[in-house]
């Protein structure tokens, strides 16, 4: 007979099953892998990521995403420029998939993980409403949807092949898919065993 | 709370959306239960679940082979008439001099799909011959640290997106390949979405016990 307390149960993250948290090294019982283990560097690996995320968000939107040299004229956009450029030609639904894929999530992802980061060091957010599991959750649910825009330029430039006129990605098409590789990677590191809000 | 041993945590279940600690309890067949607390589904029962996830399996595997080998798009532009497949979306990336993009587009919406669904036909195959106790753990560990990076559903409305914007260029024709992909994403999102890992677990333990009884 063990006598454990319920504030002690974790979730493993790669198989769900329950186990109790003993400390420093725990290995699921279920699947063997380690759950969190390095706990003097609960937050650090975490903030990595995010922060070569958001340096890399910058040169995404400063950068053209998508290069159009029609009949000798050049022309580029950059994330925001597109989405203003389809606002313009009147195909709203199109221009607020790419501004909420691009721009909404991304930023939003930055911020929802570096509130939860600072939350589970210093005592921020105690009477929130907002559940932060919730939060987290979410921001594993809707991240990889910034990836629209990458995948978009890439059918584009396949597509658009000719001589005279020929679509051609960007910069920021790296730089993008970097920053949502790392924000991928920053939210999965992310230990949500340190939220202690129910408990 | 007490327990017996560390066995019996598997009569818990921690809700993925909210962290709630919720006691496992046989539900009927087709049905869900959901999280006390938030309403997440937390597992579905499934009395048939191996026989149904393979033939999906096989069925999804059918329809990526089918979406990779047709014509994804084409487009009559300046007389001239193009067309792409989707491995030749990928390699136009690489000749383009983009390879970090190339790369990253190479595993999220090829190998990864490819390795889903190759990897579930394996795994329910050995779980209905009730074999390969080792292999079918180190599966689903694959398959969980797998799952999150494939993005065939989000290809496949990037490409809805992309037709939007390539009204202004020319005549576009959809080719086979996108509806075969259409089919496959449908697939993929009932397989990734709709069964919980944790079902695939319980279900593997199950089996297991009911070999030791014999």
């Amino acid at each position: 007979m063990i006598e454990i307390d319920e504030d002690k149960l974790i979730r493993c993250p790669v198989c769900d099953a329950v186990n109790i948290d003993k400390g420093k090294k725990n290995a699921c019982r279920r699947c063997g892998s380690a759950i969190y283990q390095h706990r003097k560097f609960s937050t650090e690996k975490s903030w990595a990521y995010l922060i070569t995320a958001i340096i890399a968000y910058i040169p995404a939107n400063l950068y053209p995403m998508l290069v159009t040299s029609a009949f000798g004229t050049k022309d580029e956009s950059t994330i925001l420029g597109g989405v203003v450029l389809l606002w313009e030609l009147e195909s709203y639904p199109v221009a607020a998939i790419i501004f909420f894929a691009s721009i909404m999530i991304p930023v939003m992802k930055f911020l929802i993980l570096i509130y939860l980061l600072i939350s589970v060091k210093y005592p921020l957010g105690k009477d929130k409403k907002v559940s932060k599991h919730k939060l987290y959750y979410m921001t594993e649910v809707i991240g990889p949807w910034s990836m629209i825009d990458v995948f978009v330029v890439a059918i584009l430039a396949a597509l658009i092949h000719l001589s005279s006129v020929e679509i051609l990605a960007g910069t920021a098409a790296t730089a993008f898919a970097i920053s949502v590789f790392f924000t991928l990677l920053a939210a999965h590191a992310f230990d949500e065993t340190l939220i202690k809000e129910n408990r | 709370m007490k327990i017996e041993n560390e066995d019996e945590l598997d009569n818990f279940i921690i809700c993925r959306q909210c962290f709630t600690l919720n006691e496992e309890i046989p539900i009927k067949d087709g049905s869900k239960a959901l999280c006390s607390e938030c309403g997440g589904v937390l597992y579905r029962y499934d009395s048939k679940l191996i026989d149904h996830s393979l033939s999906l399996s096989i069925t999804g595997l059918i329809f990526f082979v089918l979406a990779n080998m047709f014509p994804l798009l084409q487009i009559d532009i300046l007389g001239s008439e193009q067309f792409i497949t989707i491995p030749k979306t990928i390699v136009s990336l690489f000749e383009n001099g983009f390879y970090i993009v190339g790369f990253v587009c190479v595993f999220l919406i090829f190998i990864f799909p490819l390795m889903i669904f190759l990897i579930n036909i394996l795994l329910f195959t050995l779980l209905k011959m009730e074999r390969g106790e080792k292999l079918t753990k180190e599966l689903l560990i694959l398959l969980s640290h797998i799952t999150p990076w494939s993005m065939a559903d989000i290809f496949f409305i990037s490409i809805l997106v992309a037709l939007v914007k390539l009204i202004a260029f020319g005549q576009i024709h959809i080719g086979i390949s996108f509806w075969a992909l259409m089919i496959f994403v449908l697939i993929d999102i009932y397989i990734t979405k709709s069964i919980h890992l944790s079902e695939i677990w319980m279900l593997r333990k199950r089996i297991l016990l009911n070999k030791d009884k014999q």
